[in-house]
């Protein structure tokens, strides 16, 4: 698949912006061990609402007629593209109010509550951003309960990683044992289904046989019938080489999950270090994840295997 | 009604002539709009409902002049597949579409897109395994077989013409218009006694339109030659000549 750019901005700024708001109220919620400033709390919210509307608005960037993005959220029976921004678009005013409350010193048990509702939110839309990916039959490399697995815990981890770094701009306390757990647990569960899925292969393989109906000997194509590139071969006929994947997908691993973790557990390196080095991690992570998979109209284009 | 088409593998010879009407009829189209992009520069390009694409399938390995062992034919034969959007039954391409540009038909089965809903999103043509969706990048709206929905039902048209420009364009009648409901319609009377090419078929998207399959060969039996004495001769001949 072409690895559209702002698909992988979208999908890696939302995913730690959801996952930072998720540890931000988590914190709030257990006072009684997470110290926290209140102003660290707001900095906070308006960091992971930055990186939640650049993500969201990078989305729209690659749609061909975006006047017509109001239907987006009308399907929401069928298409997990229309949930996701139906959610999506419902957290803001739940913030909202959610924020407000807060301000006005409501019940503990109404904005704990509600609390609890943004994170159910933040993880739904995480879950359904992978769901976009993972419920293509057409692109066996996705279509596994790995790929919302990946999206739901690389936004959780990576903005764990983005709440240890905003925490430590002001002294707060992290928690009884002085180091970052929540984020250290993350990043090797990251790194551990990370590693899944590179090493599992999709269930099902599909050949040039089984796309053309012809189980009777050897096919090969002999012309493809257009004289340059199309929109299919434009979105589906992307060609990683082979050393530039291994190179790319070592990178992510050591970049988005090794070195962050090295660095948390082991050093008092500057607190953004491995959150940094963690997105950029994640964007290679993210851009293989694009790179790599293959669509079965690559067979009716001459590849014998997908 | 299920509307489809049924597609001779045995008899299309790649000309591209269904590729090149459909082209002319939906580029100009209500429901179409087919642009080229640089059509006469270095690279030309453009969105097609429909393409033809040409494959060979390898001959049986030991197959002798005395006739091949296994039903597989057996010289090496190219199959010539015209591809466009196969109304499939379970359209997932439509499920997935957000905005619900996307439609299947209950009436007939055609599945469609609503330029006006359409965001150009392409997610639909993520979900087609057979390539048959194409962004039409001058409107910014994904494109597709209509099955000529603006033909087939035109009261104006002679009810010879009231089928889709690829059919009636076919000039070695490999393509047929039909309604696959209807068991004595041509379609299904060609796919039941043709038997229908089972493309991906595991992904479940059980495709309407038809591709027939190629006939087997006909075995011939080979008979021994008779050798007389003339014939003894005549390879003793050609054996002092060749010496
Ligand atoms: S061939 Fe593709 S575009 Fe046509 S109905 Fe099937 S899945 Fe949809
Ligand atoms: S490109 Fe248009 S028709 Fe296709 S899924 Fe997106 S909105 Fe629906």
């Amino acid at each position: 698949m072409k690895p559209a750019f702002s698909v992988i901005f979208f999908t890696v700024m939302s995913g730690a912006g959801l996952g930072l708001m998720v540890w931000l109220l988590v914190a709030t919620m257990m006072s009684a061990h997470i110290r926290m400033p209140n102003v660290t709390f707001i900095n906070g919210v308006i960091i992971a609402a930055a990186f939640i509307v650049v993500g969201l608005c990078s989305s729209t960037l690659h749609l061909a007629n975006r006047k017509n993005v109001i239907y987006s959220l009308t399907q929401f029976r069928t298409s997990w593209l229309s949930r996701e921004g139906v959610f999506a678009l419902a957290l803001f005013p739940i913030a909202g109010l959610y924020l407000w409350l807060r301000s006005a010193a409501a019940p503990t048990v109404v904005v704990h509550g509600l609390a609890l509702v943004l994170i159910a939110l933040a993880i739904i839309i995480l879950f359904c951003t992978g769901m976009i990916y993972g419920c293509l039959k057409t692109i066996p490399r996705w279509n596994s309960w790995l790929t919302p697995t990946k999206y739901v815990l690389f936004g959780l981890m990576s903005g764990a990683l983005l709440f240890v770094a905003i925490l430590s701009t002001r002294s707060a306390e992290i928690g009884p044992l002085g180091r970052p757990w929540v984020a250290i647990v993350l990043l090797a569960a990251g790194l551990l289904v990370y590693l899944g899925y590179l090493l599992k292969h999709p269930r099902k393989q599909h050949t040039i046989n089984d796309a053309l109906g012809l189980k009777q000997g050897q096919v090969r194509l002999l012309d493809v019938g257009h004289t340059h590139g199309t929109f299919l071969t434009n979105e589906f006929g992307f060609q990683l080489a082979r050393e530039k994947a291994r190179l790319l997908r070592w990178l992510s691993i050591a970049l988005g999950f090794v070195l962050p973790l090295v660095l948390l557990f082991f050093s008092n390196t500057p607190p953004f270090a491995p959150v940094v080095a963690c997105l950029i991690g994640l964007f290679v992570e993210r851009w293989l994840f694009f790179a790599e998979a293959e669509h079965v109209v690559r067979l009716y284009h001459g590849q014998q295997h997908v | 009604m299920k509307l489809g088409l049924a597609i001779d593998l045995d008899t299309c010879v790649g000309c591209h002539a269904c590729a090149v009407a459909c082209k002319e009829w939906n580029g100009k189209s209500l429901m179409g709009g087919a642009p080229d992009y640089d059509p006469y520069g270095s690279a030309p390009s453009g969105t097609w409902y429909n393409r033809i694409r040409q494959y060979e399938l390898d001959g049986d390995p030991s197959f002798t002049p005395q006739g091949c062992g296994s039903t597989h034919q057996p010289l090496s034969k190219t199959i010539n597949v015209p591809m466009s959007c196969m109304h499939c039954e379970e359209a997932h391409c439509v499920t997935v579409c957000p905005t619900g540009a996307s439609y299947k038909r209950a009436e007939d089965g055609i599945v469609l897109v609503d330029p006006d809903r359409c965001m150009g999103c392409n997610y639909c043509s993520w979900a087609c395994p057979y390539g048959a969706r194409e962004l039409d990048a001058d409107q910014g709206v994904m494109k597709k077989c209509t099955l000529c929905v603006d033909r087939i039902y035109d009261q104006q048209l002679p009810e010879s013409e009231r089928q889709p420009a690829c059919v009636l364009a076919c000039p070695t009648h490999a393509r047929h218009f039909g309604d696959y409901d209807d068991p004595a319609s041509k379609v299904s009377q060609l796919a039941a006694a043709r038997g229908r090419q089972d493309m991906l078929g595991d992904l479940g998207y059980k495709p309407v339109n038809a591709y027939l399959s190629p006939r087997k060969p006909a075995q011939v039996e080979a008979v021994a030659l008779r050798q007389g004495l003339s014939d003894k001769a005549k390879a003793f001949v050609n054996r002092l000549i060749s010496l």
